[in-house]
């Protein structure tokens, strides 16, 4: 079915782990998706065309994209622990809010739930995100008003 | 169009108002993306309803909009897509084109939006593949009709950048935009940049390309400039716009007997590379296309 076919496109370009196994094991598509067999051939050139890797890299730029317009400083001082927690939080929540000052905040809380269990930030990164994170929830709030603000928090696809 | 030459302009963003107040009679024509003008508060149960539309900016576009000509050019309806089109959407879109006037509405051949999301409106992160079927050619049929009849104007379709195309399909896309302008009247946003990013990344062909689709089709042009990241090229809306998407425009827009409009896109957040400068030379290069494409007798189509 072709909304199945859609579905597993986008899974696909969601997780580069389910492109993997998908190329290590093609059958398990079908088990998953209700592909006819012309989906599923399709489905498996274009997993294992080179651009597929593309397909995915540009996923996560754009899942990164709203984090590091509207957190900057809070990206910025994560460093290299932002892209773990990117993955976390892409398999946890596998498609983007276009709404992006309803998707940071849901990152903002996804990060106060590590915290809660026992995540360490230092300091001043934990400062960081906090004035960010209440930055974000004025802006979602004044969103909600005739108060609205103008294009800002939100990155074209 | 005015006595056959195409309007020159931009894709809206907030650095737009700044360009037009620096060069007004460079910019003639402001496409505009209904999904940047308002929040979608679609189950955030915010008991406020589900679009609150971004005042500020509406208001600063209207004030550009004075005596220039206004299209829409939507990302969020995903035509394509194999779930029933957002009814609620199509209102607030229908609702914006009437505010703001588009003379024409143009949406992306390209998949947005997912069966199974997370949230309703979720997207799949980017414009992803169609395949270029009889049964894709019914369901963007059928939701064209509803646009149509929602908007009151023409409707046309954006060729996307493709990493991966689906193999095999019934129609090349070419085809499938001639059968769409063929049947159901509904031209095309030809994005000769997203045609480069095929030839960078060897998925297509342009100049092939360009010989397959009808020329009558072609209602308006995108060109923009692009970056590569990881060895692919992207359509990233960077950069200005490279010499072999010129060269395509110089020598297939004589065929384009219906162009309205030609448009560079730019992602605001670029803007700073850009430079003012640099974007007032675009637009008065695309005057100078404008200007030839005009001038020209019109090219028949051989292919």
């Amino acid at each position: 079915m072709l909304v199945e076919f859609q579905q597993a496109l986008a899974d696909l370009v969601a997780s580069p782990e389910a492109c993997r196994r998908a190329r290590a094991n093609p059958e398990q598509l079908r088990l998953r998706y209700d592909l006819s067999p012309r989906e599923y051939d399709r489905l498996v050139a274009m997993v294992n065309h080179k651009g597929m890797a593309w397909n995915c890299m540009l996923y996560r730029a754009n899942r990164l994209s709203p984090l590091v317009l509207n957190l900057p400083e809070f990206c910025r001082a994560l460093g290299p622990r932002l892209g773990p927690l990117l993955s976390e939080y892409s398999e946890r929540h596998p498609n983007t809010n276009v709404h992006f000052y309803l998707e940071c905040d849901r990152f903002c809380r996804f990060i106060e739930a590590k915290l809660s269990e026992g995540y360490c930030l230092e300091p001043d990164v934990l400062a960081v995100f906090r004035a960010e994170h209440t930055n974000i929830k004025l802006s979602l709030a004044a969103t909600q008003t005739t108060l609205a603000p103008s294009l800002a928090g939100r990155a074209a696809l | 169009m005015r006595g056959g030459r195409a309007f020159v302009g931009l894709l809206n963003n907030p650095a737009v108002p700044s360009i037009v107040k620096h060069a007004p009679d460079l910019v003639e024509y402001i496409d505009v993306i209904p999904d940047r003008l308002w929040y979608d508060f679609e189950f955030a149960g915010t008991g406020n309803g589900r679009f609150r539309r971004a005042i500020g900016a509406i208001e600063e576009l209207k004030e550009c909009a004075e005596g220039r000509v206004l299209g829409g050019h939507g990302i969020g309806l995903s035509l394509p897509s194999a779930i029933p089109i957002d009814m609620a959407m199509v209102d607030e879109v229908a609702s914006l084109a009437k505010d703001l006037d588009f003379q024409w509405f143009s949406e992306h051949l390209s998949m947005f939006l997912v069966a199974h999301g997370s949230v309703p409106n979720s997207q799949a992160g980017l414009g992803l593949p169609v395949a270029y079927d009889d049964e894709t050619f019914r369901i963007i049929a059928a939701k064209l009709d509803i646009l149509r009849r929602a908007l009151g104007c023409d409707i046309i379709l954006e060729n996307g950048a493709v990493f991966t195309p689906v193999p095999d399909t019934e129609m090349t896309e070419p085809e499938f935009l001639n059968r769409l302008y063929a049947e159901l009247g509904c031209g095309t946003l030809l994005d000769l940049h997203n045609l480069y990013v095929g030839q960078r990344n060897g998925t297509l062909s342009p100049p092939e390309y360009l010989e397959q689709l009808n020329p009558d089709c072609v209602k308006e042009i995108h060109i923009a400039g692009g970056d590569e990241l990881a060895g692919f090229y992207m359509d990233s809306h960077s950069r200005l716009t490279p010499d072999d998407v010129w060269a395509w425009a110089y020598r297939f827009g004589p065929r384009f007997r219906n162009l309205r409009a030609i448009v560079f896109e730019f992602h605001e957040s670029y803007f700073e590379r850009l430079g003012l400068a640099g974007i007032v030379r675009e637009l008065e290069r695309m005057h100078e296309l404008a200007d030839a494409l005009s001038a020209r007798p019109q090219q028949r189509h051989v292919g």
